[in-house]
């Protein structure tokens, strides 16, 4: 009770120091992706005139806003817990406490601030009239659930390991952008060559993707043969994490 | 009573990693399950156990593994080798300032502080105002610990401390930070947490607040127990030690000489050197110092007693009393002066010989020894006056 109690402290701090001094405040949360689509939007549909394949396609904005928002909270998660432990050592050195709190606290603020950013959106692009199934969103929003197991594992094992190897905040960058283009995010499986598709299977944030447009865009079967795989990772990585940093916590401290 | 810490063959090593190779083959290390062998020992083979109630001192010179043993216990540290187990509540009060952020308000941190401690919200709230009435320090309650002054940031963190009635309470030498009457109103708390059956861990370097508080005191010396037991024991021997340490130190100094008046010889009932001396309350204190005199013209000898941390307590002189000071068989001139029934309440003093000059103007020499007086009383104050109370509705004239 009280380790909750300490959570929702640290989550709640987390979300006030990030838009903290900022004129908007959580304004900031829906600006900053809403700014970067209509970036993409923009270089994709004006400048490559980018379609989506298919008979029945939604339009390219809904497509790409229905991966990129998770893709955003998954990505935004694993940067800022990768040196959560780092940015504490004060605390760390002088305060005992269950460090994992540490790492869920910003793992716990952007999948909420990107979750609400989420839904927002959504329902502005169904006003606009956009062909979104809004009454699918609580399904959508399920998926979280895994999907937020999947990324705290990782957040885990990178905030643990960053405090031995102080390099991987620097390759962070540049995997984060392999994986974000080795998923079906900016295209459709059905864009790639034949030989290249069997590949995306193998990135775990390929599930979410397809899963999420299958259900608010029913664009796409929703990718059943994918399910238990997803679940087993989602479960595998958290479990993998949670053993990791018990294993390392003990020394955190020393090599802070 | 039951047990309250219960450490054995407790040790902390902190591994010697400067490059980053080192790291990264350390936490290949660590991954395999083997412990790191290039290690720097900060602490060894402490074997501790403390009851509910009791009050221990930790002393010891910089760098003897204290605030190491301290965070062992607290579990902020994991041990290297042995364990150390704790039944009950910890606060902890180890460093300035620990735990607080200086971007937010005293108010938010001790919101945070006491989620830290397992404080639930709505028991927070119940507690605030007796916990910002603790800290007093007035508007500063809202504004960021950044702006504060350290003694505010003591204050806030011992208010923290004190609401929550931890089972075991450790501070470490937090308290030094503190305004006098802040120390005086952290003592008055810890006395009455002690009273109401509280444990204390206190690091101090002061064995004025060590013999204050504490009823049992453990030695630490370069990361291992010296000693563990009565304050007073060890209190002395810890002083004794240093003292030897100085000594030996200033053998290495050139000798003071040619100086007009001399103090040769300082002794403490009957017990000369320059070690601290142990006297009961009420006891006799004999004090005896031979001089030198150059010329053979007779000085002045006078005789001092000072609280630890310097204030004076009682300073006589010969030429006060109009004592003739005498010759011994080797021409030094010999001053003895007893004090019976010794009033000095129990706690630490030094007591000084001063050398002067016949007309008792000038100061030549001055020789320091420690004295620690023991016994158990509760009064207040450095000596016990002489009092009586009077009965209710006896005649004053």
């Amino acid at each position: 009770m009280s380790r909750l109690t300490l959570a929702t402290h640290f989550i709640r701090r987390e979300l006030r120091e990030r838009y903290r001094g900022s004129f908007t405040g959580f304004g900031w949360a829906l600006l900053q992706p809403l700014l970067q689509l209509a970036i993409y939007a923009f270089v994709f549909v004006q400048i490559f005139k980018a379609r989506v394949p298919g008979a029945a396609a939604p339009g390219y904005v809904a497509f790409l806003v229905v991966a990129m928002w998770p893709w955003v909270a998954f990505s935004d998660a694993v940067v800022r817990s990768t040196t959560a432990l780092q940015d504490n050592a004060a605390l760390i050195g002088k305060v005992a406490l269950p460090r994992e709190i540490l790492v869920l606290a910003p793992c716990s603020a952007s999948f909420l601030l990107h979750a609400c950013g989420y839904v927002a959106i959504l329902v502005v692009l169904a006003i606009a009239g956009q062909d979104v199934h809004i009454a699918r969103l609580p399904l959508a929003l399920l998926m979280y659930v895994p999907m937020f197991a999947y990324t705290f594992g990782v957040a885990l094992i990178f905030a643990s390991l960053q405090v031995f190897v102080r390099d991987l905040v620097q390759m962070l960058g540049q995997l984060l952008t392999l994986m974000m283009f080795a998923a079906p995010i900016f295209y459709d499986r059905a864009n790639l060559p034949e030989r290249f598709r069997s590949i995306l299977d193998l990135n775990p944030f390929t599930f979410y993707v397809e899963s999420l447009r299958s259900i608010l865009l029913d664009y796409g079967d929703f990718p059943w043969r994918m399910f238990g795989v997803a679940m087993l990772t989602a479960l595998l990585t958290l479990a993998f994490g949670h053993w990791l940093f018990r294993r390392l916590d003990p020394h955190f401290e020393d090599f802070l | 009573m039951s047990l309250l810490i219960e450490a054995s063959g407790l040790g902390k090593a902190y591994p010697k990693a400067h490059r980053s190779a080192d790291r990264l083959r350390a936490l290949g290390r660590l991954l395999r399950g083997r412990e790191d062998t290039d290690s720097q020992c900060v602490l060894r083979n402490v074997d501790l156990s403390i009851r509910r109630g009791e009050s221990v001192a930790i002393v010891g010179e910089n760098g003897a593994g204290k605030s190491t043993l301290l965070k062992l216990i607290t579990g902020v540290l994991t041990p290297t080798t042995g364990q150390v187990k704790v039944f009950g509540k910890v606060g902890a009060l180890l460093e300035l300032g620990a735990g607080f952020h200086p971007e937010y308000s005293g108010r938010d941190n001790v919101a945070m502080a006491a989620a830290l401690h397992g404080l639930e919200a709505d028991a927070l709230a119940g507690r605030l105002p007796e916990i910002i009435a603790f800290a007093d320090i007035g508007d500063y309650i809202d504004e960021p610990v950044k702006h504060y002054s350290s003694g505010m940031v003591v204050r806030l963190g011992f208010a923290i401390i004190a609401s929550l009635k931890p089972d075991l309470l450790i501070t470490d030498e937090v308290l030094a930070v503190g305004d006098e009457s802040f120390q005086k109103k952290c003592v008055r708390w810890m006395e009455s947490y002690l009273a109401d059956g509280g444990t204390l861990l206190l690091v101090s370097h002061s064995m004025y607040h060590a013999q204050k508080l504490c009823r049992h005191a453990l030695w630490l010396s370069h990361g291992e127990v010296m000693q563990f037991g009565d304050v007073f024991e060890v209190t002395q021997a810890y002083l004794a030690w240093h003292e030897r340490k100085q000594a030996k130190a200033a053998e290495r100094s050139p000798t003071r000489s040619g100086l007009e008046f001399e103090v040769e010889e300082f002794q403490i009932n009957g017990v000369g050197g320059n070690l601290a001396e142990v006297v009961s309350f009420g006891d006799t204190l004999r004090l005896r110092t031979a001089v030198r005199s150059r010329e053979g013209r007779p000085p002045v000898i006078m005789f001092g007693i000072v609280r630890a941390d310097g204030t004076p307590v009682y300073g006589v002189s010969s030429e006060m009393d109009a004592i003739e000071v005498r010759c011994d068989a080797e021409g030094r001139f010999v001053a003895e002066v007893e004090f019976e029934n010794l009033s000095l309440l129990p706690g630490s003093y030094n007591v000084r010989a001063h050398a002067m000059d016949s007309e008792g103007v000038r100061l030549f020499d001055s020789e320091e020894r420690g004295l620690s007086v023991r016994g158990a009383s509760r009064e207040f104050g450095m000596v016990r006056l002489a009092h009586r109370w009077l009965p209710p509705g006896a005649d004053r004239d």
